[in-house]
């Protein structure tokens, strides 16, 4: 019945009458649609872009270069404070070790008073040169 | 407070924390240069610690001389340095403007 109301023409006399209503294109026609290529042949050539990118590059190279510069140099100034330090901290340490050393072998002559034949602060190594003192704990089970 | 009339000062002890010694490694270098030098070689000869002990004394000696000469030209200086130093965990770049203040009060060649 809708169909009716909208196809409806005046002096129909059948519904066999009523006009096609078709969706079709507007009058003229629809405008021509683009589909082809448009990728023009402008702008810089490979030469242009190769150089402007190795230019690119050489420049960050240059700087990570001169960041390397002052890297090596920072650490030069700290490590020429360390090496000025040394000395008095070595110093410190060995006086301190010196003396931890003099108590430590007059416990171990205390406590092996009575045992004959015992050197106090006697070397475990036959070698006469300096071995700092080993700093590792004997366990039982140690195989 | 100011000090009353006769009362004795303590002699100014040098604390040797990492960031005092830090900030004056460059006056070390330049005054206990000998002493260091001697030390070293005497370890470098010998580790041993007791065969190294009176040269360094020297070096002890000869540092904490020189803390006292610093604190006596140019604490604040000195101490602004030393602060700087330990709020930043001993990093010359970030405490550049106290160095220069520094090196200015209390230079090398005095």
């Amino acid at each position: 019945m809708t169909e009716l109301l909208i196809r409806r023409r005046k002096g129909m006399t059948s519904v066999k009458e009523m006009p096609v209503l078709q969706d079709g294109p507007p009058p003229g026609g629809f405008p021509a649609i683009r589909y082809a290529r448009r990728i023009p042949n402008s702008g810089p050539g490979g030469v242009v872009i190769f150089l402007v990118a190795s230019s690119v590059v050489s420049y960050g190279l240059y700087q990570v270069g001169q960041g390397n510069r002052k890297r090596r140099a920072y650490k030069q100034e700290k490590f020429e404070a360390r090496k000025a330090i040394l000395p008095f901290i070595q110093a410190e340490e060995d006086a301190r070790f010196v003396r931890e050393k003099q108590k430590y072998l007059e416990e171990e002559a205390r406590i092996m008073a009575n045992v004959p034949g015992w050197k106090v602060g006697e070397s475990v190594y036959h070698t006469k040169k300096w071995r700092p003192p080993a700093a590792r704990r004997i366990y039982a089970d140690y195989q | 407070m100011s000090s009353e009339e006769g009362a004795a000062v303590a002699p100014y002890i040098p604390v040797t924390t990492s960031s005092v010694l830090m900030s004056a490694n460059k006056h070390f270098a330049h005054f206990c240069r000998a002493q260091n030098k001697a030390f070293l070689d005497c370890k470098r000869a010998d580790p041993n610690p007791e065969k190294c002990l009176h040269k360094g004394l020297d070096v002890t000696s000869c540092t904490l001389s020189v803390l006292k000469e610093l604190h006596e030209k140019c604490p604040k200086e000195m101490d602004a340095y030393a602060k700087c130093m330990d709020y930043y965990g001993n990093e010359f770049k970030l405490c550049r403007k106290q160095q220069q203040e520094f090196e200015n009060a209390c230079p090398l060649k005095a």
